[in-house]
């Protein structure tokens, strides 16, 4: 967190959303880290990233998004396209899961598309730490269904999107090294439609909670 | 409560300070979730409890906003103001019964000896209203006004206001720093473990409370003014640093009417500056934080006098030398919250001015106050607080008297001790996050010194037990 706002008025004005956009240089500005005149606005969204990663993000996300409290996701490494994405559901209010709502709705509230797409590239950028272990038979449990789905519940392989090294691709998230909690969660929040995704509502409709579990601890453990 | 005959004229500064011991106040502020929007749990497990992210947003001043603001910048787009388009503010309320497990005597007339009414209702007990949140780019509130049943009246309670502002160190870590200025010694303090917002968060006023309390425990709040400069490194480690002045609400000069300079109807007033400091150090791993930490205040009291009896602000005065640890244990987590707390107090007193009145047997006097707690929470909807506490410290005939007369106890001590010891048990529902409903019961195996007839004239220290339901909301 930090005293600043998310608000910064140096930056081009988008009709949709002035202020949040205006935040951005009056953050830079008033803390010293860059300069109210910024010629280069890539510059001066990238230092407003890294500031607003550090001194807000950081509480949850950990440093450079490295989350050491399962609740909030690590972020560290995860596709730019997929974080632009959530950061707009999340001030749209589109993504309905309790934690989006208790926490990130207001946190994006009055970001703009640049201090969106600028936070995105510098977790997109960060290093992940090293993977976590687990339980073994449950992790293999988790990486045959990871793999392979289960044909007689209807459970596609989540590895068709993800990868199989569940590094994901610009358009499907990475899963590696994800908290087995938030995995969980999401599963969860997938199945009932609170977090509304047609894909993964239909991949995740018919799977027990021992089988997320599985599969959110072997995802825990990937490098 | 009811101030005991024998103590009307001693004027010393620790019994005195007992006098103005008042119900902790506690606070919750949902002007804080309008402004970040963002729901109470991501700064309180359940309030007044902070979490790490909430720690860390009152380091930052308050400031946090993420809702549209009201703006002006000068021509080189400097940032002139920044106004949330709704003001942060809140209104809190405590309703309250309270029933002592027995009855103390009515002195409303001592010619015909009765019993006060067991049974308190408080409606309000409480009532507040705050400003909290951003006031400028860097600058925040915490600003709360409040009407209480025991005075009638509406006063300032506890206040903090922040400057503070945020250094991107070279490895991406962060140095929080700012100043402080509030009105009560631990208020500004992140931690739950220390006085200002430790347990029990809100407690009866209409409870006997036992004579001894040290300093920095309350006994100064409201009626002191503030400074201190503190950094926040890494969101772990903690240090500050400043200075109380008395800042006496009601007083007036009584050559000018104004409302200072202070003279000598007023008592108990800081001489020169009393210097406070803290240091804490926290670790977060996975659900967990923990904290360890040591603060103090050195507070030198001039005894001065009182309306009808003025003396001159001069010395000698009474030193009070404060120093206590703390720590905190806290694991957060979706179904299960568990925090475990507890701070010791050690105060060394030197009574130049009052043993020199003959108001205190001893020149020195030591007295510790230990805290500890463990609250569970249920999906932060059901849980229960089980506390332990206990003063002790040096007996002083003259500061912790005896029944003047034989007849009336309650607020005395029989052998001059301050001892006192018990549990605090507490039962809370919350339907919402911002409506409290709790049953607390306080137990003393001690109260005054003793355990059985501590004031001389038949009390028992488990009479003073109490019963406390209260319903507590923030909105």
């Amino acid at each position: 967190m930090s005293s600043l706002d998310l608000h910064h008025p140096n930056v081009r004005i988008p009709l949709r959303a002035p202020w949040a956009v205006h935040a951005l240089t009056a953050t830079l500005a008033w803390t010293g880290l860059g300069c109210a005149f910024a010629a280069d606005t890539d510059v001066a969204n990238e230092q407003f990233a890294r500031k607003l990663a550090v001194a807000v993000c950081a509480s949850c996300h950990g440093p450079g998004g490295n989350s050491e409290q399962p609740k909030f996701p690590r972020l560290a490494g995860q596709h730019a396209n997929y974080l632009t994405a959530q950061l707009r559901n999340f001030r749209a209010q589109t993504r309905g899961d309790s934690d989006a709502i208790a926490y990130m709705w207001g946190m994006a509230a009055e970001l703009s598309d640049e201090s969106i797409d600028a936070l995105a590239k510098y977790y997109a950028s960060q290093h992940p730490t090293t993977a976590a272990s687990g339980n073994r038979a449950e992790i293999d449990r988790g990486r045959e269904i990871y793999l392979h789905g289960i044909a007689s519940e209807g459970v596609p392989a989540c590895a068709s999107c993800h990868g199989a090294d569940a590094r994901g691709t610009s358009d499907f998230p990475k899963l590696a090294g994800q908290h087995a909690q938030y995995v969980l969660k999401q599963l969860g929040a997938f199945q009932s439609n609170m977090r509304n995704v047609a894909v993964m509502h239909g991949v995740a409709q018919n799977l027990r909670v021992a089988e997320m579990k599985a599969v959110a601890s072997y995802l825990e453990a990937q490098p | 409560m009811a101030r005991p005959r024998s103590l009307s004229y001693t004027g010393t500064v620790a019994v005195a300070a007992v006098l103005v011991l008042c119900a902790w106040r506690a606070e919750a502020v949902p002007s804080f979730a309008r402004q970040t929007g963002m729901a109470c749990e991501a700064c309180h497990t359940v309030y007044p409890e902070l979490t790490h992210f909430g720690r860390v947003f009152k380091a930052n001043g308050y400031v946090l906003d993420n809702v549209k603001q009201v703006r002006d910048v000068d021509q080189r787009k400097q940032q002139l103001l920044s106004l949330a388009q709704v003001p942060p503010l809140s209104i809190m309320a405590q309703i309250s019964y309270t029933q002592l497990k027995e009855p103390i005597p009515d002195l409303a007339n001592v010619d015909i000896p009765g019993e006060a009414q067991n049974g308190t209702a408080a409606f309000p007990q409480q009532l507040s209203i705050f400003y909290a949140g951003k006031i400028a780019p860097h600058f925040g509130a915490f600003f709360q006004i409040t009407y209480g049943n025991d005075s009638g009246t509406v006063s300032i309670d506890n206040t903090d206001l922040r400057f503070a502002d945020v250094r991107i160190l070279p490895d991406d870590r962060s140095l929080v720093y700012g100043v402080s200025l509030n009105n009560n010694p631990t208020v500004q303090d992140l931690w739950n473990s220390t006085p200002a917002f430790g347990f029990p968060y809100s407690a009866s006023n209409a409870t006997v409370s036992p004579l001894a309390a040290t300093q920095i425990d309350g006994t100064l709040g409201q009626d002191v003014a503030g400074m201190s400069a503190y950094a926040l490194w890494n969101e772990s480690l903690y240090a500050e640093f400043g200075g109380y002045r008395s800042a006496k609400q009601g007083a007036t000069n009584q050559l000018t009417g104004a409302a200072g300079p202070l003279d000598g109807t007023v008592s108990n007033v800081i001489s020169g500056v009393a210097p406070y400091w803290r240091i804490a150090y926290e670790y977060n791993w996975n659900r967990h934080s923990i904290e360890v930490g040591a603060y103090g205040l050195d507070v030198r009291l001039l005894p001065g006098g009182a309306s009808g009896a003025p003396f001159p602000l001069q010395r000698p005065y009474n030193r009070f030398k404060d120093v206590a640890q703390d720590f905190q244990y806290q694991f957060v987590d979706d179904t299960h919250l568990l925090t475990v707390s507890g701070t010791r107090i050690h105060e060394s007193m030197n009574l130049g001015a009052t043993f020199a009145a003959q108001g205190s047997a001893n020149a020195t006097n030591d007295l510790t106050t230990t805290r500890l707690w463990a609250t569970y929470y249920w999906r932060r909807r059901v849980g229960g607080t089980l506390g332990f506490f206990s003063t002790s410290g040096t007996a002083d005939t003259g500061l912790y008297p005896g029944s003047p007369d034989g007849l009336v106890g309650v607020v005395t001590s029989a052998n001059g001790s301050p001892d006192t010891r018990g549990w605090i048990a507490e039962v809370n529902y919350l339907p919402w996050l911002n409506t409290k409903l709790s049953v607390q019961y306080t137990a003393y195996t001690k109260f005054n010194g003793g355990g059985t007839n501590y004031d001389g004239v038949g009390r028992n220290a488990s009479d003073n037990n109490s019963l406390y339901f209260l319903l507590w909301f923030a909105y």
